[in-house]
């Protein structure tokens, strides 16, 4: 496209590998990147995508091949070289400075590349990057005082504070909403100056599909093929290993068809779980506000909304891993307002937190069994049996670490953990967050498998059509209150669900 | 508390108003502290001394951990070797006191530059058992090879300056030691540095040179620690390994900055008081004393994780939030 001389390449990895022991994480990939060009790296959990950009960044050091940056030969150099050349990456699981201001995170990136920059001119980047993430409101705030989401925007602002040639982002999309992936498509789009480059790994389809122009399928660690976005988008090979059912792939499954009896029985039996005027929050912020809910024997209830609405929140008041402020909570018609997390534990609520909290240093197995410590082993194995049926992949790799696992296996992980305590309320968080769109079906089919049990279910979710697929009623929460409910179905129709998720457009 | 008045932009000036203001103080109260041995009595100069000693130790240790993540039990093996650099010089070369102690400092940084390759691949505790290591192999080592008087240790042949001379060498020690701490804890290299005290993997990624960095503090704390470890063996004028090298003064060091404050611009200074003062009442009781100073530690730890200092900010905090609200309430 540019026609004058200085050569537009950027980036040209050629052969890179990377072996763990006996485990290849990934092997001959090649990357040519030219000067103003976004490119998209999809594929399934496990797949190596994190890998690629740790060995691009720097912070692992490849087995094979060689990565030039500007025509210089980095590949031996340490990822502080790299940043200073113009390598700025972004965590998949934010590392940001914890005790350190927002402000003073991006402070690092300059300090460490421009020492002696002026103190206004980059007091004036730093406000501006900030805006521009929308993190002005918290420059003052320590970080580890962020939710999960701001830390992910604030992963983006430090590494644009280095001012990068190219930009490597490792799933930032996960867990927004409509309205705010738009918000980050047009911040990538302006990054697009035509002097630097981008290197996306994305499981939101949507921001692959806008912000790319090519994109890179790896499984296996191996590139599984490459081309222009549309077309790799439109292969069959591709729908079968990655996009699942979500996106131009075949026709959705009848999973739609799940059976209803619980819709029924609802009316006629005594609820399970009832929430009434409930308020909580933390320190001085009130979070969720006078809120009421009810979920009946075998009902699959889903909790939707924007992000900060509370929904995370509601779940922890629920398991009493946060004190209430007003209302009261009963569980099968006993008050569990004032019980303390272990004790609502024993009565049979499982909470399947948001961002998984596997145990490091434990195996999948005994990952699972710590759930269920608490009865006869015979009925421990029964258990295990159960979870290992529901997701055979935890079967294979029963004596692997619990966090050595892919994303999706690790959540899968989480899942059958809550499922150990044989709970009578089950409360999935967000489980579909940061999952490859076909590990989302295959979670999504296993709690289908949990409904048709008659097991109760919570399901706090960002995606509204896989949680109303599955639900049998909804609850619309916005700024911590009930803004809509009714059954999915008339849910999933109604304006105002649109009007929320997907701005004013509609 | 200037840190904490203005936490986003700490690190971008380096010389505002309040700083000014506050080199104007902490110039005259230096200047009353290097007059002070003449009115006050020899117990009281006695105790300054000592006070600022641990202070000079508890800062530099305090720079360590408390803004590197460098959490570090080898305090007494650079302290020891000051000594030992510093008897030296003036028992064989004759030199002065002020030129012993620039050799001791010189001595530690050395030290630290040599070590630092092999420490600083250890991260965590693992560093802290590598200094602890440092500390003992050098002790051994004092104790064992010929030339340093083996156990017995070393005796001062030259008469050494009074006690009211050395509080006021102590006192210049401690006021280059508030200098270059204050430099290092408000500068663009504090940010580096806490940085990679938070997540070095990450530090590294947004360029920051992780061991450089490191290094540059380990050197300076490295400096001043045998630079005091010398000036406490001009007032002993005798030395021996197992004092000098002795595991107390990277406890001591540790205690008064937990107690201060980890990471606290002026937790060294206030746990020091504190520590020095504890000690002072109970120094009839010595087993009380340590046994005060542990429950103490223990209580901290629990309930104010921060330190003195930190229980302090959280207290003012408090009372500005309190003091919002009634304002609030009345308009």
């Amino acid at each position: 496209m540019s026609s004058y001389a200085p050569s537009p390449l950027l980036l040209e990895a050629a052969g890179l590998g990377k072996r763990y022991g006996g485990v290849v994480a990934n092997d001959g990939i090649d990357i040519h990147l030219d000067k103003g060009h976004v490119l998209g790296v999809i594929g399934p959990n496990g797949a190596g995508k994190s890998t690629l950009i740790g060995l691009l960044g720097g912070a692992i050091r490849p087995s094979a091949g060689t990565i030039r940056f500007q025509g210089e030969d980095i590949t031996g150099l340490p990822a502080s070289e790299r940043a200073r050349r113009g390598i700025g990456r972004t965590y998949q699981i934010p590392r940001p400075f914890l005790d350190m201001t927002v402000a003073d995170n991006l402070a690092v990136g300059q300090f460490a590349v421009a020492p002696l920059d002026s103190a206004a001119a980059a007091e004036r980047e730093r406000r501006q990057i900030l805006e521009r993430c929308d993190l002005a409101d918290v420059a003052d705030v320590k970080a580890k005082d962020l939710p999960l989401l701001r830390r992910k925007r604030l992963e983006v602002a430090r590494a644009l504070a280095l001012k990068p040639k190219l930009l490597l982002l490792d799933e930032v999309g996960a867990g927004l909403i409509d309205s705010e992936v738009s918000d980050l498509i047009a911040l990538i789009r302006s990054l697009q100056d035509g002097q630097r480059a981008i290197i996306i790994i994305e499981h939101m389809i949507r921001i692959v599909k806008e912000c790319c122009e090519d994109l890179l399928v790896i499984n296996f660690g191996k590139v599984l093929t490459r081309g222009r976005t549309a077309e790799v988008l439109a292969s069959d090979e591709v729908s079968a290993v990655y996009l699942g059912t979500s996106h131009g792939g075949a026709a959705k499954p009848p999973r739609a068809a799940a059976p209803e009896p619980a819709a029924a029985a609802s009316s006629a039996t005594k609820p399970l779980l009832v929430l009434d005027a409930v308020s909580a929050g933390y320190g001085q912020a009130r979070v969720i506000n006078d809120l009421s809910l009810s979920a009946a024997p075998g009902q699959v209830v889903g909790v939707l909304g924007p992000n900060g609405a509370g929904k995370t929140t509601l779940a922890h008041v629920i398991s009493r891993a946060l004190p209430v402020t007003a209302g009261r909570i009963r569980f099968d018609g006993e008050d569990i307002t004032d019980l303390p997390a272990y004790a609502v534990a024993a009565r049979g609520i499982a909470h399947c937190m948001e961002g998984r909290h596997i145990f490091a240093s434990l195996s999948v197995e005994e990952n699972l069994l710590v759930a269920a410590r608490q009865v006869d082993a015979a009925e421990r194995r029964l258990r295990l049996e159960r979870v290992f049926a529901l997701f055979p992949v935890l079967a294979e790799r029963r004596k692997a670490g619990g966090t050595s696992m892919s994303g999706g296996q690790q959540q899968a992980l989480a899942i059958g953990r809550a499922l150990m305590a044989k709970p009578r309320l089950a409360i999935f968080d967000e489980i579909s967050l940061g999952l490859a769109p076909v590990m989302m079906d295959r979670l999504y089919e296993a709690l289908a498998a949990l409904k048709r049990e008659g097991l109760t279910m919570l399901v706090v979710e960002q995606d509204v059509e896989r949680a109303l697929d599955l639900a049998d009623a909804a609850y619309i929460i916005n700024k911590g209150r009930i803004t809509l409910s009714g059954p999915a179905a008339v849910v999933r129709h109604d304006e105002r669900l649109r009007h929320l998720y997907f701005g004013t457009e509609e | 508390m200037k840190m904490l008045s203005t936490p986003s932009n700490a690190a971008t000036t380096l010389i505002d108003k309040r700083s000014v203001v506050g080199t104007i103080i902490v110039a005259a109260a230096f200047a009353l502290v290097i007059a002070a041995p003449a009115f006050l009595s020899t117990y009281l100069v006695e105790i300054g001394f000592k006070l600022m000693l641990y202070i000079v130790l508890a800062e530099a240790w305090n720079l360590l951990a408390g803004y590197g993540g460098l959490v570090s039990l080898g305090t007494s093996s650079f302290f020891g070797l000051g000594a030992y650099v510093s008897v030296g010089l003036l028992n064989y070369l004759g030199a002065g006191l002020p030129l012993a102690l620039c050799a001791s400092a010189l001595a530690g940084m050395t030290l630290a530059l040599v070590m630092s390759r092999g420490l600083f691949r250890l991260r965590g505790l693992h560093f802290t058992v590598g200094t602890l290591a440092l500390a003992e192999a050098l002790r051994l080592f004092v104790v064992n090879v010929p030339w340093f008087g083996g156990a017995t240790g070393l005796f001062v042949t030259l008469d050494l300056p009074d006690t009211p001379e050395l509080f006021r060498v102590a006192a210049l020690l401690l006021a280059l030691t508030t200098a270059i701490i204050s430099v290092a804890t408000t500068s663009r290299f504090s940010v580096l540095l806490r940085a990679i005290r938070d997540d070095e993997d990450a530090a590294s990624q947004v360029g920051v040179r992780a061991f450089r960095t490191k290094l540059a503090a380990f050197m300076v704390a490295s400096g001043l620690v045998a630079a005091a470890g010398g000036l406490q063996a001009a007032k002993l004028g005798a030395i021996e390994p197992y004092g000098s090298f002795g595991l107390q003064w990277s406890v001591d060091a540790l205690a008064i900055v937990i107690i201060g404050g980890l990471g606290m611009r002026r937790g060294a200074v206030v746990g020091g008081l504190f520590f020095v003062a504890i000690g002072e009442l109970l120094a009839d009781y010595p087993e009380l004393h340590v046994a005060l100073t542990g429950v103490i530690l223990i209580l901290l730890i629990r309930f104010a994780p921060q330190g003195l200092c930190g229980l302090a900010e959280a207290l003012l905090a408090r009372r500005a939030a309190e003091r919002r609200l009634l304002t609030e309430g009345k308009s």
